[in-house]
């Protein structure tokens, strides 16, 4: 039961960072290694208010600002210094080692007996009795649910329309008289504010901060969002947000089965590898059915 | 397909509960412990080690009475985390945590059951919020610290290198445990006449430049038990032994690597005091939430003579019989 709940907590909390890794990399065709910084950048701020003794709930703005932040840093490296994507990325994410040390204070640090959005008044109050791990998954739930409603909802205002425009076809955006860079500027700072506060839940669900949590997140968010839009390739928008959430579930999922099985955990990360590799080659082989053109 | 796939995933899963349902609770004959490894590491590899050693001279034997669960989490917090719900799951009677963020993700999943947390290496219970100030456990979770014996170090170094003035150390900035251990250093260093050179370092690749910049500066270095600098040990040595200085260990692996000498941590030893304990909880003679956090208060002193030779350096007599353990040649596995 704790491991199906841990799954859907994880799978849930990497959903949300997938929905950000999903903007970049599906929509604005751009390589965001920021990820693996401004994920425990939300952790880190995360952990410093509540050990200053901020309410809670105070830490997914703030979380989701601070990714803003770093997304936005990003965009205007790449955008105004004219450095290339990947590049960009990494410069971030390697700023962000240091920030999230400064912020958090240390290399790993503990919240075990505070105030988390799981473990407060008003939340006991809504689930009285209710055991931890449930309540837990419970918040999770909704918040990934909020997160993607909000993101669909902004998907079809005309700044959303614009950020998709600008990955399919730039010279239209361009033609428009729009600034593209401008676009991906917001683009990268909603993505990194997503995979922030993906972080901020990740350091309170986890009850601690860890320097180390952001290393690889942006390859499981790019699993995830694979995973997801491939399994479900038929569905469009709004529902594609959802099918990466449930990527990162399965992704998860796959990772606790293989453990729950008793494979040695010295090749998870193998067996990960081989079965993304998989799910990439079949939906390639689709791809270039009937109608062709490759993507 | 879709359909296929799914009913493929429930009968495992329906299959691997009626096993677990069918080999549930044996009136205690085996005992089921899990091992949660953050990650691959020599000395926490013989924490482990320690860990079952102890445990058999407290009668339970892997195999026999014992059934061992053990999980390398390869260094990823997630995984890690993963593995704790998974003993929760498995409703083991134990779990075994080794490393820092092993301890606090096993405590946290573990808070809402009765399963006991046992860990080991881990250098500071208090900062990583598994012990309250006084050594007391915060929840049932108890184990065993590898504190550096920082003094003992310290006057071992004195009593080689009477003339030596400066001490190197390098660490990683982002390892709690080396921060903590070089503020220790620091403050006992002008007990033994010396003062502390300091470099931070955040990545493997920063070592041997750290190190080459370091050796001009001091006159010996000393190591911690940085997971970073450690792995890297072999860079340091090098440029330690073009610049014809010492290099002292913190632990049995890194003066067998070539390490003149250490007065540190036998992890088998940490492991096996970590077993007893857990023995201790196993048979229900203590609770986990009751016992305080223990340290290794006797340090072991370690010593490689075909190293000391390299330099021209002469150890003191006495460490013939008082060593522990010591090397007539540099062992690099």
């Amino acid at each position: 039961m704790a491991l199906i709940l841990s799954v859907l907590e994880q799978g849930m909390i990497y959903g949300i960072l997938a929905l950000g890794v999903y903007i970049t990399y599906k929509i604005l065709d751009f390589p965001d290694l920021t990820v693996d910084g401004s994920f425990p950048f939300g952790a880190a701020l995360t952990v410093r208010l509540i050990t200053m003794g901020l309410p809670p709930v105070v830490t997914l703005p703030a979380a989701f600002l601070g990714g803003a932040l770093a997304g936005a840093c990003t965009g205007l490296i790449h955008v105004k210094l004219k450095v290339r994507d990947l590049l960009s990325g990494i410069i971030m994410m390697t700023a962000l080692y240091t920030i999230n040390l400064w912020v958090a204070g240390a290399g790993y640090v503990a919240i075990f007996n505070q105030d988390t959005i799981f473990e407060n008044g008003v939340v006991n109050g809504v689930f009285p009795g209710a055991a931890g791990r449930v309540k837990t998954a419970a918040v999770i739930f909704l918040i990934t649910l909020l997160s993607k409603l909000l993101l669909d909802w902004y998907m079809s205002t005309k700044s959303g329309l614009l950020l998709r425009a600008v990955g399919d076809n730039d010279t239209i955006v361009t033609s428009l008289g729009v600034d593209k860079g401008l676009v991906k500027i917001v683009g990268l700072s909603i993505a990194n504010g997503l995979v922030s506060l993906g972080g901020c839940i990740y350091a309170q669900q986890q009850r601690s901060f860890e320097i180390s949590i952001g290393t690889g997140a942006v390859v499981i968010g790019l699993a995830s969002v694979i995973m997801g839009t491939s399994l479900f390739r038929k569905v469009t928008a709004p529902r594609v947000t959802s099918s990466v959430v449930i990527g990162s579930v399965l992704y998860k999922g796959c990772v606790a089965l293989a453990m729950f099985a008793g494979i040695d955990a010295n090749a998870i990360k193998l067996i990960t590898a081989v079965l993304f590799l998989i799910i990439l080659v079949i939906s390639m082989d689709r791809r270039k059915n009937p109608g062709g053109g490759l993507t | 397909m879709k359909k296929k796939i799914l009913t493929a995933m429930m009968t495992i899963m329906a299959m691997s509960a009626a096993i677990l349902g069918g080999c549930g609770d044996s009136g205690k004959d085996v005992y089921t412990i899990g091992i949660s490894q953050f990650a691959v590491h020599g000395s926490l590899d013989n924490c482990r080690e320690g860990f079952l050693a102890g445990l058999a001279e407290e009668g339970f034997v892997e195999g026999e009475n014992l059934k061992v669960d053990y999980v390398n989490a390869q260094a990823d917090t997630g995984t890690s985390a993963m593995t704790a719900d998974n003993f929760v799951t498995k409703k083991v009677d134990l779990i075994c945590a080794i490393a820092t963020p092993a301890a606090m993700t096993a405590y946290n999943s573990t808070m809402d059951t009765d399963i006991p947390v046992i860990y080991t290496a881990v250098s500071d219970p208090v900062e990583a919020g598994l012990a309250n100030a006084d050594g007391t456990p915060v929840g049932n979770i108890t184990g065993t610290s590898d504190a550096l014996a920082v003094d003992a170090q310290l006057q071992m170094i004195r009593e080689i290198l009477p003339d030596a003035k400066k001490i190197g150390i390098i660490y990683t900035t982002s390892e709690a445990n080396s921060i903590s251990t070089v503020a220790a250093y620091e403050e006992a260093a002008g007990n033994y006449g010396f003062e502390i050179v300091t470099t931070g370092v955040t990545s493997l690749s920063e070592v041997p430049l750290a190190a080459a910049d370091m050796v001009k500066k001091v006159d010996c270095i000393t190591n911690l038990t940085d997971n970073t600098v450690v792995t890297a040990l072999q860079s340091v040595l090098e440029e330690a032994g073009k610049a014809n200085i010492p290099v002292f260990g913190s632990e049995v692996e890194q003066v067998k690597a070539g390490c003149v000498a250490s007065m540190g941590l036998e992890y088998f030893e940490l492991g096996r005091q970590t077993g007893k304990m857990a023995a201790m909880v196993l048979r229900g003679e203590a609770k986990a939430s009751e016992m305080e956090y223990e340290i290794i208060t006797e340090p072991s002193l370690y010593v490689n003579y075909a190293a000391a030779e390299k330099l021209g350096l002469e150890l003191p007599r006495r460490y013939a019989t008082d060593a522990y353990q010591s090397f007539e040649e540099i062992i690099v596995e």
